[in-house]
């Protein structure tokens, strides 16, 4: 295309219209590039903010106060926030557990047998995946205080657990569909049971779709924060959500560089996950909206 | 599909009990909750008188027309940036990948921590977009303004939610075999015109499902009004949701907090059916 383009004298008609094209082209990355870049820029502001020093946070001049780990070593040895990042991530990855093994027996029994009321079920999975999480918090809150379930692991992880399933038996019934039936009747034919062929045969080659559940659902649950704000109200059981959300209110302007500290430390998790299954993310949210 | 035993059953019973526990018997329980009223931990029925009461408070139609304005403006915004960044993105250009993993960036963060950001950028008197854009808004303090605090909450939400609404504009678009336009160039259409007769017509069923989405996700949007405004300044960003969060886990109004949600409920039920209908008759047909 450079040839078109440094011949242009005679060029004819055709070669500057592919080079309008390719200016077009470039003139369209520049503006994507900005666009990102304004999409991106609070996230970068934060993490820069996290390495001022108090006080520094909104001074213009950008390298005032240089670069300052306090921050990082203050919260870090802050036992509050530690155990609250510990509860998350119990809370986090018991549900997304829970969710995966639960929605995949689930997906497998949608996906490959026929039997009476199967299609009223799939319709109850479908009809939950559309109820709103919020207007249950009452009700959860309620039932949840009467039982003296408040506060304790196994409440979270149930409830976390629960949110993901009819999301997850959907994706992972769109997965097991695509897997070939023959491979199971060949394994039934050497002998084994139906639950052999799923356990030793589907499931070691559907790694790929587990691990988007379990992924997408330990997510969700790390930054769930309704949730956990009106089912956890002692400090020791709170997770990173509800103790940033304490924080970022009990404080009054004294130490924000702290708090986008705590901050920038609660969101990389997600961040880093999603950079590494960036793809698993992504089919997760379109088999979800367009196909559910 | 394969022989009838009672092994699909015993597959799905998890799941159901699961389900039945934490999202069905808590809806069903709702509908009890909102029937009654607390006093002093003691329940006393009290049939419609919920439904009346919320009925005829003010509070209520403002939080519902709030609800309305977040949700119009947000929807609307969030379809035209996402459509405007689909389009662009849909030419594959280079980079595209590294465009698209930054614009989900915000997607990926929680609601807390998006409050946290924001309210740090819209520091009164000090952050740094209050002090950019307040300029262009009468200098006003954003958090501090019933409209611009509803402002930041609907900018927000737009940010986290773009990438999103984008990603599905994309997929519909993908769909579109190249041809079309093609056969559209040849007839000398130009990029507004098949932009208006060839994309436009094929991705208006999928356009439909995203508004639903959204709507949806705006009817019951509430962590980000909890960070940024937590329903403030007075009662100006105070939303259908933010109100039923405050009434039950607050003010340990259950019954009223209940009859509200059962009222979201049931809003929500509307709206997911027209979305079923919808699925059902443009996308798959």
């Amino acid at each position: 295309m450079a040839t078109l383009i440094q011949g242009r004298p005679i060029a004819t008609k055709r070669a500057s219209m592919f080079s309008r094209q390719k200016r077009f082209d470039t003139f369209l990355i520049i503006v994507l590039a900005v666009i990102s870049l304004i999409v991106i820029f609070p996230v970068v502001y934060a993490i820069f903010t996290s390495f001022r020093p108090r006080g520094f946070g909104l001074s213009r001049d950008l390298f005032a106060g240089g670069f300052y780990l306090g921050h990082y070593e203050q919260l870090f040895s802050t036992i509050r926030f530690v155990r609250q990042i510990f509860n998350s991530l119990v809370m986090s990855l018991g549900g997304a557990i829970v969710t995966t093994v639960v929605a995949a027996m689930a997906g497998y029994s949608f996906a490959r047998f026929s039997f009476r009321g199967r299609t009223l079920l799939l319709a109850l999975f479908l009809g939950v995946l559309m109820l709103p999480g919020l207007t249950n918090l009452i009700p959860l809150y309620k039932i949840a205080s009467d039982l003296q379930l408040r506060d304790t692991y196994a409440i979270m992880i149930i409830v976390y657990a629960a949110y993901g399933v009819p999301f997850g038996t959907w994706v992972m019934m769109g997965f097991f569909k695509s897997i070939p039936v023959a491979l199971e009747e060949a394994a039934e034919v050497d002998g084994a049971t139906p639950f052999q062929a799923f356990w030793r045969v589907v499931l070691p080659i559907s790694a790929p779709g587990l691990i988007a559940v379990f992924i997408t659902n330990f997510v969700y649950n790390w930054n769930d924060f309704l949730t956990a704000l009106v089912m956890l109200s002692s400090t020791a059981m709170k997770t990173a959500m509800v103790g940033l959300f304490d924080f970022q209110n009990q404080l009054t302007g004294n130490n924000n560089e702290l708090l986008i500290a705590a901050c920038v430390l609660i969101m990389l998790p997600g961040i880093i996950l999603f950079v590494l299954f960036r793809n698993a993310f992504l089919r997760g949210m379109l088999e979800g909206a367009l196909k559910g | 599909m394969r022989q009838k035993t009672i092994f699909p059953y015993l597959l799905i019973l998890p799941a159901l009990l699961i389900i039945c526990l934490v999202s069905l018997y808590p809806a069903l329980y709702s509908i009890f909750l909102s029937l009654n009223t607390f006093r002093r931990g003691e329940r006393v029925f009290v049939g419609m008188r919920n439904f009346e009461q919320i009925l005829a408070s003010t509070n209520f139609w403002d939080s519902l027309r709030l609800t309305a304005v977040y949700g119009v403006l947000f929807v609307l915004l969030t379809m035209i940036f996402a459509f405007i960044l689909a389009v662009m993105l849909n030419r594959r250009l280079n980079y595209t990948g590294l465009f698209m993993t930054m614009i989900f960036v915000p997607w990926i963060l929680s609601e807390v921590v998006t409050g946290v950001i924001f309210r740090w950028l819209f520091l009164p008197g000090y952050g740094l977009l209050q002090d950019l854009l307040s300029p262009l808004f009468g200098d006003i303090a954003f958090l501090g303004h019933p409209q611009g605090a509803m402002g930041v909450v609907i900018g927000a939400t737009i940010w986290r939610t773009l990438a999103f609404a984008m990603l599905l504009i994309l997929a519909g678009l993908q769909t579109i075999p190249g041809e079309v336009y093609e056969a559209g160039a040849i007839d000398g259409a130009n990029g507004w015109q098949s932009f208006w007769s060839i994309t436009w017509p094929l991705v208006r069923p999928t356009t439909l499902v995203i508004v639903l989405l959204l709507t949806l996700q705006a009817i019951n949007a509430t962590g980000l009004f909890l960070s940024i405004t937590n329903g403030g300044p007075g009662r100006a960003t105070e939303v259908l949701s933010v109100s039923m969060y405050r009434e039950a886990i607050v003010f340990f109004n259950f019954g009223y907090g209940a009859a509200l949600a059962v009222l979201m409920l049931l809003i929500n039920i509307v709206l997911a059916a027209i979305y079923i209908r919808t699925m059902r008759s443009e996308v798959v047909a």
